[in-house]
């Protein structure tokens, strides 16, 4: 079954984010989902501190020398490997990648994002060649505008497109729920029906939103 | 969306985990500014748990005495202490 990594030299872009709701969208749909934390900020396994979905598991403190043989290891018949990673320009970072059925680089719509996400590209790309097979990669927008699309988002994916890079649509919106699920733990569904749990924004578009991309990282898995 | 019998048709392609394909990896990215970020451990030896410093004035020939026989028993003067210590309070 497919290994997905999240990459991106640049913190912030909601590589965790996209991690988590990937995690728990297959696991509702009946998948065995192994996540590897291999971020130092340890965001997935806050998350996974205050509750995992059902059939979800976390692999903590992966390292360089054990992210290949952990992917290794995790991978097999029904399960999908989900690799979060640093947000640094990193060998553990080129490593997940050459192991990856499907690299995500998301990237917010701000040139300074995009820039720096291009790194990330281009080691797929030289990686691909080195190798001499391909390694599917698409970018994600992300925290994007609900409403309307910004000027400086329409030129990014217009560019993007240009250079023949694959955009998954729908882009990530902002969204307080997609957060707040690292402060709760489990999956948005869950954060929908417990009225305990306030996230301040409307949990049904996140979910939404969540199962519109995640369809859209099926499409490209089979 | 929901059935695993979707999931089913989901393939991983075969990769080589050889250590020479790890090598070209690393290459690959080290040219690229991906380098081993792994943070070092501090070098050197642990520190002792043996924090605590007494100061006490002995007559010379204590001093001598008790340095000689630690210096016999292959241990330190505070270990030695330790053990007259732990003699003295069990008694």
């Amino acid at each position: 079954m497919p290994v997905i990594v999240m990459a991106s030299p640049k913190g912030g872009v909601g590589k965790s984010t996209c991690a988590v709701l990937l995690a728990s969208e297959f696991a509702r749909m009946g998948a065995q989902v192994t996540v590897l934390d291999c971020d130092p900020n340890r965001s997935l396994t806050r998350w996974a501190s205050h509750g995992l979905p059902k059939g979800v598991i976390l692999h903590s403190d992966v390292g360089r020398s054990e992210i290949v043989p952990t992917i290794r290891g995790a991978d097999g018949d029904g399960k999908i490997v989900i690799v979060d990673l640093e947000g640094v320009a990193s060998q553990m970072v080129s490593r997940a990648i050459s192991q990856a059925d499907l690299v995500i680089v998301p990237m917010q719509a701000t040139a300074l994002d995009a820039e720096i996400g291009s790194e990330a590209l281009a080691l797929v790309k030289e990686e691909e060649e080195a190798l001499g097979r391909s390694i599917r990669h698409s970018v994600v927008l992300t925290k994007t505008g609900a409403a309307m699309k910004s000027r400086v988002q329409k030129e990014l994916e217009s560019q993007l497109r240009g250079a023949g890079i694959d955009m998954i649509e729908p882009s990530l919106v902002a969204r307080a729920a997609f957060s707040e699920i690292f402060a709760y733990g489990g999956d948005l569904t869950a954060m929908m029906k417990d009225p305990e749990m306030v996230t301040g924004g409307k949990v049904d578009k996140a979910v939404a939103n969540a199962q519109a991309f995640t369809e859209a990282v099926y499409e490209r898995l089979k | 969306m929901s059935g695993s019998n979707r999931l089913a048709g989901l393939k991983a392609r075969p990769k080589d985990t050889t250590v020479e394909e790890v090598r070209r990896v690393d290459e690959v990215g080290e040219a690229r500014g991906f380098v081993d970020r792994t943070p070092r451990k501090k070098p050197g030896r642990k520190p002792s748990p043996r924090t605590h410093q007494l100061h006490p004035k002995v007559f010379p020939r204590v001093g001598e005495a008790i340095a000689a026989e630690a210096e016999r028993l292959g241990i330190t003067q505070g270990q030695l202490i330790e053990l007259l210590w732990e003699q003295y309070t069990s008694e």
